[in-house]
């Protein structure tokens, strides 16, 4: 059957976002989560943190109150730029403080792995 | 074989997608042999199309894919209701209303209702609405569908 016409944005950690993985690449929908680190309101670029890897949100599209400090959620398109610097150029955001970030990485994994195996599995 | 057929099936969008319509029934599908006609799904609103009074099409992204919605807005004039009581038609025109207007770009959506085939396409018409406050509820919704999937609906 014909799928949606959006491009669903693929669940990715920013630990993950290195220009070796398969979701570094032009024009990539993603999800991205991580704590607002910078925002720049003359530019709207802001800046999210998750461990120790960072990533640029351009989020000039977003009707989102930005707070530093706490947790939020982007789905857009990855855009890199000759030098391999990258960002994600949102299209939805929203806060999610409360969220159990240990739950939701064992949860990415286990999602994945059942991804996998659904797909491994005959089809109706 | 039938015993899901009338359940709110917790589906992830990849899942939803794989769904096949029945040759025979319009408002059945297939998933591994067993028949479905609702489904529910937990995801992000990403896009957002109303047509004041007659319907609002958004699409839920629950990071394994995009479901598209159909939320009909037309109660009030529309002949199909036109048998029923006028005062549970208002009643449901309205809480379509304010579903509407609870579907933001960017809430967390908890959406139920049929499957259907518009142009090839499935999509969920949509019957039920909740915003989730709790970003944790699409956690959950994940965890909830792949110990359904592995336990009831395979």
């Amino acid at each position: 059957m014909a799928t949606s016409a959006v491009s669903f944005g693929a669940l990715v950690t920013l630990e993950e976002l290195v220009p070796s993985s398969p979701q570094f690449t032009q024009g990539a929908s993603l999800r991205v989560t991580g704590k607002l680190q910078e925002y720049d309101i003359e530019t709207a670029i802001a800046s999210i943190v998750e461990g120790n890897a960072s990533l640029k949100i351009d989020t000039q599209h977003l009707k989102v109150n930005l707070r530093i400090g706490s947790l939020y959620q982007f789905i857009g398109e990855l855009l890199i730029d000759p030098s391999n610097q990258a960002i994600l150029r949102a299209r939805v955001g929203r806060n999610v403080d409360g969220m159990d970030l240990n739950l939701y990485h064992q949860s990415l994994q286990l999602l994945r792995d059942f991804q996998a195996e659904q797909m491994n599995s005959t089809t109706s | 074989m039938d015993a899901l057929y009338n359940t709110h099936v917790k589906l992830l969008a990849f899942d939803f997608l794989k769904l096949t319509p029945s040759p025979t029934e319009p408002s059945s599908f297939f998933r591994r042999g067993k028949r479905l006609s609702r489904a529910e799904t937990v995801g992000i609103v990403v896009t957002r199309d109303l047509k004041p009074g007659k319907f609002v099409k958004f699409t839920i992204d629950d990071g394994s894919g995009c479901i598209s919605c159909v939320l009909w807005l037309n109660q009030l004039n529309s002949s199909y209701f036109s048998r029923r009581n006028p005062s549970d038609v208002r009643l449901i025109a309205q809480a379509a209303t304010d579903f509407a207007s609870d579907l933001q770009l960017g809430v967390l959506a908890r959406v139920r209702g049929r499957i259907t085939d518009y142009r090839g396409a499935l999509q969920i018409s949509v019957s039920d609405v909740v915003v989730e406050r709790d970003p944790n509820m699409q956690i959950l919704h994940w965890l909830d569908c792949m110990r359904l999937a592995r336990q009831c609906y395979d």
